[in-house]
């Protein structure tokens, strides 16, 4: 539970259980990582052991194509997922979970080119209502859109997106839910922990206030309800 | 018989002879991620990931993955963002090359990614469309034929494709193609290929350039650009009279390119656009400037009659006796300006910078800063249209900078800095320190270099105030 206030603030939950309160059939979440690394493996783990069904994800996609199933690939498996919204579900060379459940139509599918589900999420954090992009003008990602010509150039309206929970995998974080990432493990955890009305973070280490340099915090604790100490690899 | 087909190396040897010095190159996956591996060590180019990465290069047993998750390291003078920065990126026009793999290609360049005859329903983009879409040159890595023989260079794509009229070179396992505007022209066949071989191999109609010539495959180290300036008044030669500028600083004295804004003064460029926070006012507010000195702001600027236009959010000084510059050169009709609140300056530059050509807003609706603008209600709530801004030219402030331009700053003097940097076509940048490609954490880069294209060391005796009487 998140108790006290000011300085008493805990944000740091002793279990991924816990920490998922709330989180509840139907939902819609975000799922931080990328191509099956630097997920939130604890935390989806959790969703996968609860059974909470019917929810729509928002992610890059499944694991790369060769490797072992991610957790989003074995969220998808489990029948949890009615909805995926990803650049890449999944590689089309690739046999996996997700593929599956498509061709069988047990999965409703929505994809967007990466930088357009980005600007989409982010938006939707900085509390825009949607953008206009050229990205994706003139190809089938346009359909469905407004079109608007803007200096000469096609652009394509994209409204704003968010989402009940955000699930993400951090690296080092104090303990009012200061972030920081190692490497590419950044991704899209800083537009989802914005653009979430939960942000719920895994994090490998948990620091005092005052541990992490303030000029190197790249989600501010503003952004992050909830954190659990991982207890697996990033 | 024709010469052997080649393999994805040699391929990639020939697409990387594209990449020109001191640009960003993003690599797509399939026959593009080989790329990396052929270009040798410490050539002055950056490789862009979607997952974040700028200037990678491969390495095992790291905690940065490129776009196919294969391991990766951030080499001396890259850079870690996020995801939707890397997008930005290439919808905000900073990349100048591309690498993608694609399964068909028309005499038009219009592509499709990899997208089969059995998948054409899924549509699978990843970061391709981005790709095409944003950057300035796409090259297509591909065989030129399926196994069976039927070309993959049609005279129309049979199936959906990634990118409209984007292509610019194609290169095969065995021939490089132009687009020439007309149609696809034959610049290059591989060894033991001549024109015919290739010709019949291609179902789109294929000049032959006067040219015609065979490929190699050596890749060339490439110098980093220099981007060092000796002097201020260098950097700043070039800005010519009716520039749009963006000018950082958030009011007072923190992250104000004071050593530049001199500089600007003295070159004398006027009819300048400003796009700051202020206008000017640190000459009135003092923000703490000791007795008896005149801080430097852009009141220089305005007092020097360079200021036709600004674009701000505080352009007025706090107290209505002590009328700030800017206000007197308003009140004159000696410039002209627009107000803005200051979120929306703040994110006009993001998506300046980023290519978002328009956002809506609900700052400013049903007030004055609202009016004039198009109103759209979405899920109920009313917003404003607002426009992205892309400036001529930037001059702002960091704390350290290494050569390549990636930057730190120190405390609030990060402000309007960060987004000001992306949204310009030449980044002038005055920083305290100049280091080398290596020596700033690559976690902690808030500006890549990317976006700074001169760099000016502010001297260490440097005053932030006028000498005046």
């Amino acid at each position: 539970m998140t108790t006290g206030s000011g300085s008493n603030l805990i944000r740091v939950y002793s279990s991924a259980e816990a920490a998922l309160a709330g989180l509840d059939q139907g939902a819609s979440l975000f799922v931080s990582g990328y191509a099956g690394r630097h997920e939130p493996a604890g935390l989806l783990d959790s969703v996968i052991h609860a059974g909470v069904g019917g929810l729509t994800v928002i992610c890059q996609g499944g694991g790369a194509a060769g490797t072992p199933p991610s957790g989003i690939d074995r969220l998808v498996e489990a029948g949890l997922v009615k909805k995926l919204i990803s650049p890449l579900p999944f590689n089309p060379r690739d046999h996996g979970a997700i593929k599956r459940a498509w061709e069988s139509r047990r999965l409703e599918l929505e994809v967007q080119p990466t930088g357009v589900l980005a600007e989409r999420i982010r938006a939707g954090g900085a509390g825009l209502g949607g953008i206009f992009l050229p990205t994706g003008a003139g190809t089938r990602f346009a359909e469905g859109r407004e079109v608007r010509v803007i200096d000469g150039r096609e652009h394509l309206f994209q409204p704003a997106i968010r989402a009940d929970f955000a699930l993400i995998r951090a690296a080092v974080a104090d303990s009012l839910g200061n972030l920081t990432y190692s490497g590419t493990g950044r991704n899209w955890s800083p537009i989802m922990a914005m653009s979430a009305r939960v942000t719920v973070a895994e994090v490998d280490e948990i620091r005092e206030p005052g541990g992490l340099d303030p000029e190197f915090v790249i989600t501010p604790a503003i952004f992050v309800q909830r954190m659990i100490q991982s207890r697996s690899l990033g | 018989m024709p010469g052997d087909r080649l393999d994805p190396q040699k391929m990639a040897q020939r697409a990387a002879q594209e990449i020109r010095p001191g640009e960003t190159v993003a690599v797509g996956t399939g026959l593009a991620a080989s790329l990396p591996a052929v270009i040798p060590p410490g050539s002055g180019a950056w490789l862009l990931a979607e997952s974040g990465a700028i200037g990678y290069r491969p390495a095992t047993g790291s905690n940065v993955v490129d776009a196919s998750g294969h391991t990766a390291e951030i080499a001396p003078g890259g850079a870690v963002v996020g995801t939707v920065d890397a997008a930005a990126l290439l919808s905000g026009g900073h990349v100048g090359l591309a690498f993608l793999e694609a399964s068909q290609v028309n005499e038009k360049g219009d592509f499709v990614h990899w997208t089969t005859a059995e998948t054409f329903s899924l549509a699978a983009p990843g970061f391709a469309v981005d790709l095409a879409s944003g950057a300035h040159r796409l090259v297509l890595l591909m065989t030129h034929a399926h196994e069976g023989g039927i070309s993959r260079i049609q005279r129309q794509c049979t199936l959906p494709v990634d990118g409209a009229g984007c292509a610019s070179l194609v290169v095969t396992d065995i021939a490089v193609l132009g687009l020439t505007g007309s149609g696809l022209e034959l610049l290059e066949v591989a060894p033991g290929w001549n024109a015919d071989d290739v010709a019949a191999m291609t179902e789109a109609p294929l000049a032959v350039s006067a040219n015609l010539r065979e490929m190699t495959f050596n890749v060339p180290m490439l110098p980093w650009p220099n981007k060092v300036y000796e002097s201020a008044a260098e950097a700043v030669a070039d800005i010519a009279e009716g520039s749009v500028v963006n000018v950082d600083g958030f009011g007072g004295p923190g992250g104000m390119a004071h050593y530049l804004m001199v500089a600007l003064r003295d070159h004398g460029a006027k009819g300048l656009t400003m796009i700051s926070n202020t206008a000017g006012i640190a000459q009135v507010a003092r923000f703490g400037a000791p007795e008896g000195v005149t801080p430097i702001d852009h009141t220089i600027l305005v007092e020097n009659g360079q200021i036709g236009h600004a674009i701000a959010t505080y352009p007025v000084s706090p107290s209505v006796n002590r009328p700030s510059a800017f206000e007197r050169a308003f009140l004159a009709g000696e410039s002209t300006l627009e107000v803005s609140p200051q979120g929306t300056l703040a994110e006009r530059l993001r998506s300046g910078g980023a290519g978002v050509a328009a956002f809506y807003t609900p700052t400013g609706v049903g007030t004055l800063l609202g009016e004039g603008k198009e109103l759209r209600e979405i899920n109920g709530r009313p917003y404003v249209l607002e426009q992205g801004i892309l400036a001529d030219f930037c001059i702002i402030r960091g704390h350290k900078a290494d050569t390549l331009g990636n930057m730190v700053y120190k405390g609030t003097s990060r402000n309007f800095n960060p987004v000001m940097a992306t949204a310009a076509r030449t980044t002038i940048v005055e920083v305290d320190e100049i280091v080398a490609p290596g020596e700033l954490d690559p976690e902690a880069v808030v500006t890549p270099g990317v976006f700074v294209d001169r760099i000016v060391k502010r001297p260490a005796d440097f005053s932030p105030y006028l000498e005046t009487a």
